[in-house]
């Protein structure tokens, strides 16, 4: 532990700073008691203590100096309005913090909106309702009130009034989505507001004139559009006009006493869903009576499965047609109803009056015959006109009798159909069958299979290809009665062997769709397809390959042919071959049905050691074959080891080539030593350079070290 | 270090001006001082200290703990004397003070030629000590304040101090027998 004594630099300037602790003060003392040469540095260091403080006394800065020090700063670093600056103090402002809020709520309901694909509804064009017209209302309300200003009451189902009531759906809903509008109108938001004040405006003004425009300047577009719709429909003059007319044709409206002398043809087209054909009819001629109605044609027609479809037209009184129609109802299940009326009023007017004219017309003419003109071409031009008169007189009068019979019975026109209609009549089998044979002779068969052809069994197509290699192959088509078609596959089956065999079965419906438990099946023809292949063509199921060893490999090949015709098999392909060093080889490929195999294999045993036996079979579960006699192929290779000794064996080939393999080791490995050489040489200058920095700074840190 | 430096300092870090005023207000004596350990000449030491004061404004953002940032502040300080301090330096020290001590030499007091005598003593230690005796000597400094302020460790300013003026007192041998 180091005493005062080593310590006393440090100790006697903590001393004269007044940084010593108790102890270490009352330690001081006892050691300056005992040692002289510290007393008098102690003595030194409170000289020096004294004279430094002394040496800076004068030397510290003026009451000014902050002062001097900040506007220093102020000038040299000013305060820069910085952008980032700015946007700080912008989001700390409590009105951006709340309008931030109102935006963030306003686009969270837009895109709620944009995604559940609701539409706008401001509640301030339901207040603005009372005071004009359709802001937000349904189409129908709207076309309602709109026609109500034209001074004429109208229920809410006048439908027929197609084309006003398009006009009105059409800016109605303009008004019901204004962001809509204002995709195709630059004028957008404003323009409905502003169009819905010129509506207003348009409205008032059009009571007063009947063809004034309203304003259209400051609303845009859609304020144009309505100002002219809502003057049209309210330019109907309230007596005469034949649209206003043609707003009121529902039945509901014809009980009205102003009604009565209309001339209105009704006319009702119904579709039913009938039990019986037949009871439906004395049901309708039943309820035909009653309303002092007949039945006017009557037509139906039998369905392939035996039921009964038809059509009944009906004339009733037209007061009564509501009732008829309600009871027609209860006959059978409603598919389908509409009602029609058609009103010529004015058309039998208009017959009425010409009719009148002609009367007052043929009058006068038979007036001017009376008078008895003495010139025969008078009498004659006389004659024609009044000719001309009459027919144009019979002509009305047919008009007007056609138009009364046609006004006096309203027109029930009457589908019917029995139930389940569509049901099937019956089905029928369709069968396809495909045979894929090999034969050992292509065109053989292809004759045998056409002779098959005879009245039940019709052969549509036949073809037979040879190519240029020798290559033949037949297709053949037929239809077969189904009676016959068992006999005739099984004996096409027979001519070759069968590499494939499929059949697909069909069940059609016929007069309809779906199931039916009463329907009968009928199997149709039967049509198969037939190809047919060369048995050398065939890919053999299995194959086996080996190797046999023997001294006599000529006549193990010839054993070879006769082990293959004994077990019923072909030689395929053979070569012979022998080597310099003396070695034979014997190439001999075979193919025997899969059932002679066996007994193949185990005959070759015979012949001399079997080597190297590798058999691959080509396993095909979905495919039917005859898989006793499918073709097995043997691929098998005899030879014989040669009794020369090769070039390459011996002392002094060993010796040669062991020098060889080292020199080439040896070339190789300085090889890579010229290889890590360059590929460390670039490298060395920059350690080189790292070694004499490092070098340099340690140095001047050692020269600081000392000064 | 209170809470209410601490605050000050944060502050500054991020950019309030006020605070950094008033860290001005605060360190610039001492920092005065630091500068004028090592330069010894009061010009050069205002400079150093206005210079200090906006390179830190500049660069407040590298500081990471507000505790640390008298020492960083008197770190750059530092070393923008020793900068001006070495340019000096390209003329011989002996010329300078012969420069420094040349003016008037005749009508000087005894008190002045000591006081030269302890500058030219000063100028011999190293840098650190000399802004150590500047801070102690200058601003009557404790010894926790001037290790805080100069970023030393705790107890390190003792050795400092102890070797600062073991040195000049057998430098000044001579001239401290006259003040007996």
């Amino acid at each position: 532990m180091p005493t005062i004594h080593d310590q006393i630099d440090e100790v006697l300037a903590a001393a004269v700073h007044n940084e010593l602790t108790d102890d270490e003060q009352r330690a001081l003392h006892l050691h300056l008691v005992e040692c002289a040469e510290c007393r008098a540095l102690h003595k030194e260091e409170e000289l020096m203590n004294k004279a430094l403080g002394e040496a800076f006394t004068d030397e510290k800065p003026d009451s000014g100096f902050e002062k001097r020090m900040l506007y220093a700063f102020r000038r040299k670093a000013p305060p820069r309005p910085s952008i980032a600056a700015f946007l700080v103090n912008l989001i700390r402002s409590r009105a951006t913090q709340l309008a931030a809020a109102a935006a963030l709520l306003l686009a969270l309901v837009e895109m709620g909106r944009l995604l559940t694909g609701e539409e706008m509804s401001i509640p301030f064009f339901r207040e603005s309702r009372v005071a004009s017209a359709p802001m937000a209302m349904n189409k129908e309300t709207a076309a309602t009130d709109a026609v109500t200003i034209g001074g004429r009451q109208f229920l809410a189902k006048s439908l027929p009034s197609r084309g006003v009531e398009g006009d009105f759906r059409t800016d109605n809903e303009r008004f019901q989505n204004p962001t809509a509008q204002g995709v195709a109108d630059s004028k957008s938001g404003l323009g409905a507001f502003a169009g819905q004040q010129a509506y207003a405006r348009a409205k008032e003004e059009s009571r007063a004139t009947d063809d004034q425009r309203g304003p259209s300047s400051t609303g845009g577009q859609s304020a144009a559009l309505l100002a002219r719709t809502t003057t049209d429909v309210s330019a109907v003059p309230p007596s005469t006009d034949a649209r206003a007319e043609q707003l009121s044709p529902s039945p509901s409206t014809l009980a009205q006493p102003n009604q009565a002398n209309r001339k209105l043809i009704r006319n009702a087209h119904v579709e039913l869903e009938v039990r019986s054909f037949d009871d439906a009819i004395q049901r309708i001629a039943g309820f035909a009576n009653e309303g002092h109605g007949f039945i006017a044609t009557s037509s139906s027609e039998k369905q392939e499965n035996g039921k009964l479809r038809g059509e009944v037209v009906v004339k009733v009184l037209p007061e009564n047609l509501d009732d008829f129609l309600g009871k027609l109802h209860g006959v059978g299940e409603l598919k389908n109803q509409t009602i029609g009326t058609e009103d010529v009023t004015k058309q039998y007017l208009d017959a009425d009056a010409r009719l009148k004219n002609a009367r007052a017309m043929e009058q006068r003419l038979l007036e001017i015959l009376k008078r008895k003109s003495d010139d025969i071409n008078d009498l004659l031009a006389v004659e024609k006109e009044l000719g001309r008169v009459r027919e144009q007189i019979e002509q009305m009068q047919g008009e007007l009798k056609f138009m009364d019979a046609q006004i006096q019975f309203a027109t029930v026109t009457i589908g019917l159909a029995e139930k389940d209609m569509d049901v099937p009549a019956g089905f029928l089998l369709k069968e396809r069958a495909q045979v894929a044979l090999y034969a050992q002779d292509v065109e053989k068969s292809y004759n045998e299979i056409k002779a098959l052809a005879s009245p039940k069994i019709q052969i549509t197509s036949a073809t037979l290809d040879r190519d240029n290699a020798g290559r033949v192959a037949a297709r053949i088509s037929m239809l077969i009665a189904p009676e016959e078609s068992d006999a005739a596959i099984s004996k096409v089956k027979a001519m070759g062997r069968v590499d494939n065999f499929q059949v697909q079965t069909e069940r059609v419906a016929r007069g309809g769709q779906g199931m039916s438990e009463d329907a009968k099946t009928e199997r149709d023809k039967v049509q198969l397809n037939i190809t047919i292949g060369r048995e050398e063509q065939e890919a053999p199921l299995q194959q086996t390959s080996l190797r046999i060893r023997t001294s006599n490999v000529g006549e193990r090949a010839k054993e070879l042919r006769s082990l293959a015709e004994k077990q019923n098999g072909r030689v395929r392909t053979s070569s012979f071959a022998r080597d310099p060093n003396g070695r034979e080889f014997a190439n001999v490929s075979l193919r025997v049905p899969l059932k002679n195999y066996g007994p193949l294999m185990q005959s070759l045993g015979a012949l001399g050691k079997l080597e190297n036996v590798s058999v691959h079979r080509e396993e095909r579960p979905d495919a039917q074959i005859d898989e006793a006699n499918a073709p097995a192929d043997v691929s098998i290779q005899v030879y014989s080891q040669g009794n020369i000794v090769p070039e390459n064996t011996g002392v002094i080939a060993t010796l040669r080539r062991t020098l060889a393999q080292g020199a080439a080791a040896l070339m190789w490995s300085v090889q890579l030593i010229g290889v890590a050489l360059a590929f460390l040489a670039p490298w060395l200058l920059p350690i080189a350079l790292l070694i004499w920095i490092v070098r340099l700074i340690s140095r001047a840190r050692a020269a600081k070290r000392v000064r | 270090m209170d809470s209410a430096d601490r605050d000050m300092f944060r502050g500054a870090i991020h950019g309030d001006r006020e605070a950094f005023e008033m860290i001005i207000r605060t360190m610039s004596r001492q920092l005065f001082a630091i500068a004028f350990g090592i330069l010894q000449n009061r010009e050069e030491a205002e400079d150093v200290v206005q210079d200090t004061f906006v390179k830190a404004w500049k660069s407040r953002w590298r500081v990471r703990e507000p505790e640390k940032f008298p020492g960083w502040i008197s770190t750059i300080a530092r070393h923008r004397a020793y900068d001006i301090l070495r340019r000096r330096r390209t003329v011989p020290l002996d010329e300078q003070l012969k420069e420094f001590a040349a003016p008037g030499n005749d009508s000087e007091s005894p008190d002045d030629e000591r006081h030269q005598q302890v500058r030219s003593a000063l100028a011999t230690l190293p840098e650190l000590y000399r802004s150590a005796v500047a801070l102690r000597y200058m601003q009557n400094m404790d010894y926790a304040t001037i290790e805080q302020t100069l970023g030393l460790s705790n107890g390190a300013l003792r050795g400092i101090l102890g070797r600062a003026l073991a040195s000049m007192r057998k430098r000044l041998k001579p001239a401290l027998a006259t003040m007996i």
